[in-house]
């Protein structure tokens, strides 16, 4: 009785794992054949997608991940969900609405004692900011998109004190379009969307055609 | 009995992990703050010890969008605003309303009780019973007409457009442009960011104007001739915050009333330029309310405009406590 026991366990288990086995090989197979995409893998990991038909590939080659400047409330979580590190999120500066002020809200931190350029006055975690003076008593600030972590604590100051001119956007240099977007997914304020990839930026304050992108410092790639 | 043993455990050790992933994807846990949260709650608390005043009444009135207020020698109260002209007694009662098309985003009463209405880019001159006179010519295309101020013959325009202010006669003439940048007369220009250009005149026959990219308010002849200026730039209380401030200033005896954007403040500062105390904190505004024009009511009174809550509300000096 005893071996006979032993054999149907052993049957049981057999018979479980070559099934777990072919289903495994057969979703495989599928895949490569191009009918169907049964596992969950970003088409940003996939070396066909440039030729697959499938929808989801479609969408990956025309679309691209923006947040809405209108929708962000800047909670912080751009910095932290991105797949990247630091994240294809970076502050955007929108120069045609800046007030180039001298006590900007997005710079200084709201309890500065003196406006100056000194770190302990900074809003800023990672110093992304440069700040410069045009003439009395105008200044300019320029984002270092390097050090930038998208953050957005400048944006949440520039928004409430100054003209909104600091926005948020994904940079497409860095972003690796994920099928779904890991910020998308925590976004508080649902502000994220696919936008059409000839016209990848959702800025507010000016206008944008196919082929402009926010002047900032593109970094290494470019966009 | 040793596989039963094994198998509860395994269940009840499944059942951890499940129930530990749960916590970990849907439950925030209070250590887990955001590093990079910025918290602008705590600037929107004013100190209520400095606050003497308290707000007595609350005015509604008849149009749905209103945004400018001034009063007359009898504590009247105007209230301009899209497509309505209004007129209150100074206990708020109604004296009159009129339907006026257009967007009259300020208003002036002079002592003969001749209302000026700022209409975007013109002057419009009515009567003291809210028929019009006359409307004036654009100063140009660009001109965004924000406060107005008369002074015997005289009539200041404020123009947020051009960053200017220009003196009027009662015909509709531009006589003189005031506050073009000039190092040689030390006039510094005025700088303007935001659509907030307030002016009103001083009880010597100057005039102030809120140069709000600067922080401070500019005394001028009615020559165009800087005399003095005053404000700090500051998110503390005795200073000016944000981007450009005061949104609107207003003068009684003994000082000037103060409104903010921003941090949505009502502030009273001595003729010297020194803070008094608070009219009303933040937290009695919406956050984000903007155009909170100021008027001097009947004994005083601190009338505070707020287009949000599409109120007139009026502040009074507080009891002293026995």
């Amino acid at each position: 009785m005893q071996d006979r026991r032993s054999f149907i366990n052993l049957f049981v288990r057999g018979s479980f794992l070559t099934g777990l086995a072919f289903l495994s090989g057969a979703l495989i197979l599928r895949k490569k054949e191009g009918e169907f995409c049964g596992l969950d893998f970003g088409c940003n990991r996939c070396d066909k997608s440039e030729s697959c038909n499938l929808p989801e590939a479609s969408l990956y080659r025309e679309t691209v991940w923006q947040l809405d400047p209108a929708k962000c409330i800047q909670c912080g979580r751009c910095a932290t969900s991105c797949v990247m590190t630091p994240s294809a999120v970076k502050c955007t500066h929108v120069y045609a609405m800046c007030g180039y002020c001298d006590l900007c809200g997005g710079y200084l931190k709201p309890d500065t004692k003196n406006i100056s350029t000194a770190a302990e006055n900074q809003l800023c975690p990672t110093n992304a900011i440069k700040r410069k003076f045009v003439e009395e008593p105008f200044f300019e600030y320029e984002i270092d998109e390097a050090l930038c972590i998208g953050c957005g604590k400048c944006v949440k100051g520039c928004s409430a004190f100054g003209n909104g001119s600091l926005q948020l956007q994904v940079r497409h240099n860095r972003c690796q379009n994920c099928n779904q977007c890991s910020i998308a997914r925590v976004c508080p304020s649902d502000a994220y969307s696919r936008v059409p990839a000839s016209k990848p930026y959702l800025l507010k304050g000016i206008e944008q055609d196919s082929t402009t992108a926010p002047k900032i410092n593109l970094g290494e790639k470019g966009v | 009995m040793k596989p039963k043993i094994f198998i509860i455990g395994a269940v009840v050790l499944l059942l951890l992990v499940v129930g530990f992933m749960i916590k970990d994807l849907f439950i925030d846990s209070p250590g887990n703050v955001n590093p990079y949260a910025f918290d602008l709650n705590s600037l929107r608390k004013g100190d209520t010890s400095q606050c003497m005043y308290s707000e007595d009444q609350q005015i509604k009135p008849a149009g749905s969008e209103i945004h400018g207020i001034s009063t007359d020698a009898s504590g009247n109260i105007y209230i301009s605003g899209k497509d309505t002209l209004e007129k209150l007694d100074s206990t708020g009662k109604v004296a009159w309303i009129k339907a006026y098309p257009g967007n009259a985003e300020c208003i002036h009463v002079d002592e003969k009780g001749n209302i000026f209405l700022g209409m975007e880019d013109h002057i419009e001159l009515l009567d003291a019973n809210g028929t019009k006179k006359a409307a004036w010519n654009s100063p140009s295309a660009e001109a965004v007409l924000t406060s107005i101020a008369t002074s015997g013959k005289d009539v200041f325009v404020a123009d947020a457009g051009n960053k200017l202010v220009y003196r009027y006669d009662y015909l509709g003439n531009i006589e003189l442009k005031i506050g073009q940048k000039d190092p040689s007369t030390g006039v510094p220009g005025f700088i303007i960011p935001s659509p907030y250009f307030d002016l009103a005149m001083d009880p010597d026959g100057s005039l102030w104007v809120a140069n709000t990219g600067r922080h401070e308010l500019e005394k001028y002849t009615r020559e165009g001739k800087l005399i003095s200026s005053w404000g700090k730039a500051s998110m503390e209380v005795k200073g000016f915050c944000g981007c450009c401030n005061p949104s609107h200033f207003a003068i009684f005896p003994g000082g000037f009333v103060t409104a903010e954007k921003a941090i949505e403040r009502v502030k009273i500062y001595d003729m010297k330029g020194n803070f008094v105390c608070l009219v009303a904190l933040p937290e009695s505004f919406e956050e984000g309310t903007k155009g909170l024009d100021l008027a001097i009511g009947a004994q005083n009174a601190i009338l505070v405009l707020d287009p949000v809550k599409n109120l007139v509300r009026k502040f009074i000096p507080k009891k002293k406590e026995s």
